[in-house]
């Protein structure tokens, strides 16, 4: 191994950068390791006691910027910190904005663009709402992704957005494709005649993926925020939503796609869902078919199924479709593995409904499921950090994303706690999803890869079999290459689901005793 | 002619009522520090929505970015204009005056105490990835190591303070100083933290608070010129604005108060709010 020092002096970079520009280091994968830091004497200290002291970062001063790399060769690290200055001069570039004008203002931005029609807007929370104000006012369709904004806020923005015959999309709206553009986290999918109104991003993405591995294709898909569907808001964007692709030429088939609604919320849906003219599916994750098939809405349990009623509707052949079943002797095989007392599922996802969906397919055999999602208070973790038997734990919640990128692009919380699960002697399942497309981590599987090997070889070498499930959502449109990342997760050994519905049927009919 | 809109009130005079000369000491998207040529002190100047600060002026602006301003242009004022290179004039005129005032230490402690349980619980859901909170977990040798030296240190320190031994618990204060890779290292954060706590009057330590400034004498060559000038300032009780809001609020406040002041204090930085409200709740407990 060899040890390579570059010290940057005078370079003060703020600590959120610092943080993402140090975990970038750390994944760069000829990198043993790296370590960015400020050259004080107290650093110095920690450096000599983790061994990779030199004579320059002894000579590095405190405003100075010291970046170690640990590789096998010295070519190595210099090709290390080439890959750092890069992540360093790209920072500089994207900030600088080469060749696209920067706007500070929404103001200046509607001045200088007269023909845009949409603002994605996220700031800081406290923030948030007068810029969303500023852009409906100038009659800007607004996608609102921060979070931390008041419920009176938000009914308030989107009452103005349905007076002014606007979409309102959030606060805490992460996933929309308009016009075919996939914004904020949206994976790349066909262009079709199915449109998506949807309360929950990553409920929405899988759909989106399945469509499209059904061969069908998406017109819009319009996220509302995850609290449109509550009593005080009132499905204000949902019912918009509905109405825009209602009179949208392209779109032939809606799908619903959230989270239980409010029940007087859920009315006005399912009248509207009753006035429309063209086909509806809905997937509320746990929600009622009755009362959505008396409305003539298709109802859909999971999301495949959603999916598939979709693309049907849409005209699909069903004689030519690839349902993908699930696999039933893997899931004897499995079962025969496990021991009688690795009775528990653990559930470490990136995408909350991806994870209520797991959860859902789970509690429909066993009662006793603890989530920090959970609905019910009884089964919700009294302290996110410990598992209790059945667990789902879905690591976008604020709980764990407070200062802190989201999972789907900062892997290394999941990892711990991963790394925590395969430990417990209880435990015969753990089920991941790796979210690709635009804004997700460049290689997800790639970051989990370590991880999962040696938990299945500390396993083993203890008599036990652990079982560890992994859901890849993405497309083989996404930047990401989907059939690499699933090369790696079969190479680690590590079960392959095709969709989040067949990820928790696995989980939970794996650990399911003589049945 | 970009306006002020608030500012240090002794930052504030000094551009007024004396010739201000310095250079730019170093620049972020929101953020400019200004090293004053005469006292060697740094000076900020702010974007809007930043809180107020000591040394820092809140000026109409959304972002840096596109002002052109580099690390060495020239800073000088005239009357009320302070003048950055002839690339930007900020106009005093109008600028709402503000000076960090510290609430007093409460004769009852019961919502104090409460409030520092609820606030230990708050910071445990929602605290940022502080290194002292995350100890041993990484699986990074340099990281772990890290998170075992400040927790050892802080540790070293509270004993050493509860037991009123100060030289040694300057010893332990001053092993944490530039302890941290971020611009404003851990260690220091804690610091500035526990220093709120000493300069607040009524405490039980208030008697101390020579303590603080007896730490930053040594502090200059252990830590970067802006994590020095905030602990600095903080040894003689002047915060961040934000930082003053919490105290008040756990003196005072309800739950839903406390709360609110928190989360802006555990937005300040990546991981430095976190360290800050740490090292207050150390402070406290060592009042109870």
């Amino acid at each position: 191994m060899t040890v390579q020092v570059l010290v940057k002096p005078n370079t003060y970079i703020d600590s959120v950068s610092l943080m993402s520009l140090s975990t970038k280091a750390n994944q760069i994968e000829i990198v043993e390791q790296a370590i960015i830091a400020m050259g004080t004497e107290m650093n110095k200290e920690v450096i000599r006691n983790v061994g990779l002291m030199t004579p320059e970062v002894e000579s590095a001063k405190t405003s100075d910027l010291v970046i170690i790399v640990k590789a096998a060769s010295e070519e190595l690290c210099e090709g290390a910190f080439e890959s750092i200055n890069e992540l360093l001069t790209k920072k500089k570039d994207s900030s600088k904005g080469k060749s696209e004008v920067k706007y500070s203002t929404i103001t200046s931005a509607v001045n200088g663009i007269p023909e845009a029609n949409l603002a994605i807007i996220a700031v800081n929370g406290s923030y948030a709402p007068r810029e969303a104000r500023k852009a409906l006012e100038n009659n800007l369709h607004v996608m609102l992704f921060s979070d931390n904004v008041s419920i009176e806020d938000e009914i308030q923005l989107k009452t103005l957005a349905q007076e002014k015959g606007l979409l309102m999309m959030g606060p805490d709206c992460g996933t929309a494709i308009i016009g075919n553009v996939a914004l904020c986290f949206a994976n790349a999918v066909r262009k079709g005649n199915i449109g998506i109104v949807g309360a929950s991003g990553t409920g929405s993405q899988e759909v989106t993926v399945r469509i499209h591995e059904f061969g069908g294709g998406i017109t819009q898909l319009i996220g509302t925020g995850g609290r449109d569907l509550s009593e005080e808001v009132g499905g204000i964007m949902m019912l918009a939503g509905i109405k825009a692709l209602e009179e949208d030429d392209a779109t032939k088939v809606i799908v619903l796609v959230s989270k239980p609604p409010a029940p007087s919320v859920e009315e006005k849906v399912l009248a509207q869902i009753k006035q429309c003219k063209k086909p509806v599916v809905v997937w509320f994750v746990g929600g009622n078919e009755e009362k959505v098939t008396q409305a003539g809405g298709h109802f859909a349990k999971m999301s495949k199924e959603a999916a598939l009623k979709a693309v049907l509707l849409a005209g699909a052949d069903e004689s030519k479709l690839n349902k993908r079943a699930l696999n039933l002797p893997l899931i004897e095989e499995v079962r025969a593995k496990l021991n009688p007392e690795q009775k528990y599922i653990r559930g470490l996802f990136s995408g909350g409904t991806l994870c209520d969906e797991a959860m859902h397919i789970a509690m429909e055999k066993f009662d006793n499921v603890y989530s920090n999602i959970q609905r019910e208070p009884e089964y919700r973790l009294k302290d996110v950090r410990v598992s209790q038997d059945h667990t789902f734990i879905d690591f976008g919640d604020d709980q764990f994303t407070q200062g802190k990128p989201h999972p789907m692009i900062d892997p290394s919380t999941r990892i711990e706690r991963f790394i925590q699960e395969a430990k417990d002697p209880s435990v015969g399942v753990i089920v991941m999803d790796f979210v690709l497309g635009f804004g997700a981590h460049e290689d997800p599987v790639g970051a989990m890869l370590p991880a999962i090997i040696e938990a299945k070889q500390v396993a083993e070498e203890e008599g036990r079999h652990l079982e560890v499930i992994g859901y890849i959502l993405g497309t083989e449109l996404d930047s990401q290459n989907i059939e690499g990342q699933i090369n790696k997760l079969l190479a680690s050994g590590a079960t392959h689901a095709s969709s989040s519905q067949n990820a928790g049927l696995l989980a939970r009919e794996f650990v399911v005793k003589g049945e | 002619m970009r306006l002020a809109k608030y500012g240090d009130g002794d930052f504030i005079q000094r551009i007024i009522h004396h010739k201000f000369h310095g250079f730019v000491h170093s620049t972020f998207n929101r953020t400019l520090n200004i090293q004053c040529l005469d006292s060697g002190d740094l000076y900020t100047i702010a974007c809007k929505g930043i809180d107020n600060a000591p040394n820092t002026l809140i000026i109409d602006l959304d972002s840096f970015e596109e002002a052109d301003v580099v690390v060495n242009d020239n800073v000088s004022s005239d009357h009320s204009i302070l003048t950055i290179a002839n690339k930007m004039s900020i106009t005093l005129d109008g600028a709402m005056k503000w000076n960090c005032v510290l609430p007093i230490y409460p004769a009852e402690t019961d919502v104090l105490k409460m409030n520092v349980f609820t606030m230990k619980q708050y910071i445990n859901l929602h605290g940022n990835n502080s290194r002292f909170e995350r100890a041993f977990k990484s699986g990074n040798p340099f990281d772990d190591e890290m998170s075992k030296m400040l927790n050892e240190r802080t540790q070293l320190l509270v004993l050493e303070l509860q037991n009123k031994r100060m030289s040694t618990a300057i010893t332990h204060a001053t092993s944490l100083i530039g302890l941290g890779p971020g611009l404003t290292p851990a260690g220091d954060d804690f610091l500035v933290g526990l220093f709120t706590v000493f300069n607040i009057e009524n405490n039980r330590y208030f008697s101390h608070k020579s303590f603080c400034e007896e730490v930053v004498l040594h502090a200059k060559p252990l830590t970067n010129d802006i994590s020095y000038m905030a602990l600095a300032k903080a040894a003689v009780g002047l915060v961040r604005e934000s930082i003053s809001d919490l105290m008040e609020a756990l003196f005072r406040g309800s739950e839903e108060e406390l709360k609110l002041s928190l989360r802006r204090v555990l937005a300040i930085g990546s991981t430095s709010g976190t360290d800050i409200a740490l090292g207050i709740v150390a402070g406290l407990e060592m009042n109870m």
